[in-house]
């Protein structure tokens, strides 16, 4: 049958790699990230986290086709700063940010169950 | 400066559209505001309610954080958090009229309670099953004409076995399966769920092979029915709203949002639940009422509500989703540290 591999969508294939880096040679400070079996879930998540970053002149991503799991991410600095950080630090803050909300949560539902007791 | 805050953190629903959809809240967007990210900031804003609790339904309200937070747990609810469901069925016999490929789909969807925590991905497709991966079900029914009854019409005292439900369906163990999982523990959710009708002499002989994956590969491994959050509403009443026109005013919105008051022999009107507004936005249609209310929506407010088909209760479903998405940003970190 026709159907695409079950695992396509969000295992690497051999030998491929997670995140690829490109410099723009037209543009100094900017970066484009490829990061496979990747998609809006993360992709806008991590562009709406590297805006909040006052360094960070532009960012952007999308996501080339709908069958071709990976999104391409641009990312353009202050020529203090380069977009690789960037990106890291972007990332670091948001597990900090998505662990406070596992603990709020977890802290939330144990309240509410003991309170049912 | 009030103008700019409410562009900040309102949208606004206008007689035609809806006004300051998106976040501005950037560096560099405002003169006077610094909107810097930092983990003070966000874990003094940041909040979570919960409102309503049952077996199978979550309401809860998280408060402070951004639209691509929250759709990110809303598109892992739906596709990224694993069930166990039904992949492939060997067919030893089916006589019944509902086709062999028709009736392995309908088996597909079929909701079944067990614990995908305790399976692995089942990686090669061909691989003989096992009790890590596999769960195994048989569904042999046969329909017999039920030679008591006389003269009856209904198909119920006619026939014996004439409607095959999930609760014909009988686990079969795999493995060291039977030590693991205490009986009950594994079997479809719904016990009534009609899988196919049959008529004297037709049979279904068949064997049910179910295995773990995520909604991303086909939406019968989705783990909830729906998965969804919406902004909390807000209604201004920007001039005192009273007698005939507050009883119009209260008719405009769902039940229960506008309340009247009696207040000195007179009604006036009160914004008593926005909560429960459908924002349908009805009072614009109305040319005495539109300039007297205002209606936004709280931009960094999400009222959640996660429905599970009943595998996993909603509350350990919203966990496991955040445990998902900690583990893709973990991987892409890691990854990047690599290019160090």
């Amino acid at each position: 049958m026709n159907a695409p591999p079950t695992f396509e969508s969000f295992l690497l294939f051999e030998g491929e790699k997670k995140i690829q880096i490109e410099k723009d040679t037209k543009v100094p400070n900017a970066a484009i990230f490829t990061i496979n079996k990747e998609d809006h879930t993360l992709g806008n998540m991590i562009c709406t986290q590297l805006r909040k970053d006052p360094q960070v002149l532009f960012t952007g991503y999308k996501n080339p086709h709908p069958l071709e799991h990976k999104i391409v991410l641009r990312i353009q600095t202050t020529s203090d700063y380069i977009p690789q950080d960037a990106l890291t630090n972007a990332i670091t803050d948001l597990i900090s940010e998505v662990s406070l909300m596992e603990e709020r949560f977890r802290e939330a539902v144990r309240e509410r169950q003991e309170g049912d007791i | 400066m009030e103008r700019i805050k409410e562009i900040r953190t309102r949208v606004e629903l206008k007689e035609h559209g809806l006004e300051n959809v998106h976040s501005t809240d950037f560096p560099g967007s405002y003169d006077g505001y610094d909107d810097t990210w930092s983990q003070e900031k966000f874990e003094k804003n940041f909040k979570v309610e919960i409102g309503r609790l049952t077996a199978d339904e979550l309401e809860f309200d998280m408060i402070g954080i951004d639209a691509a937070i929250a759709n990110a747990f809303r598109r892992i609810l739906l596709a990224e958090v694993p069930t166990m469901a039904i992949e492939k069925v060997h067919i030893y016999n089916n006589t019944s009229i509902i086709q062999d490929e028709v009736l392995a789909h309908r088996l597909g969807l079929i909701p079944i309670k067990a614990d995908p925590r305790m399976f692995e991905y089942k990686q090669d497709a061909e691989a003989e099953p096992t009790d890590t991966d596999t769960i195994q079900f048989e569904l042999k029914v046969k329909c017999t004409r039920n030679t008591h009854v006389k003269d009856a019409t209904d198909p119920d005292d006619l026939y014996k076995n004439h409607k095959v439900m999930t609760s014909h369906m009988k686990w079969i163990p795999i493995g060291n399966q039977a030590q693991i999982f205490k009986e009950g523990e594994i079997r479809p959710v719904i016990d009534d769920i009609l899988i196919a009708k049959l008529r004297p002499g037709q049979e279904l002989d068949l064997k049910l092979f179910c295995v773990k994956g995520i909604g991303q590969d086909h939406a019968k491994f989705s783990p909830v029915a729906t998965a969804s959050y919406r902004l909390l509403p807000e209604i201004t009443l920007l001039k005192p709203v009273t007698g005939k026109l507050a009883h119009k005013l209260k008719n405009c919105f769902t039940p229960g949002v506008i309340e009247i008051d009696n207040v000195n022999g007179e009604s006036k009107a009160r914004v008593a639940h926005p909560r429960k507004d459908t924002c349908s936005r009805e009072v614009f249609r109305h040319d005495d009422l539109k300039d007297l209310v205002k209606l936004t929506r709280v931009r960094d407010h999400f009222i959640f509500s996660v429905e599970s088909t009943g595998i996993l209760p909603p509350e350990v479903l919203v966990s496991q989703a955040i445990q998902v998405l900690i583990a893709k940003v973990r991987e892409v970190k890691r990854e990047l540290d690599v290019y160090k």
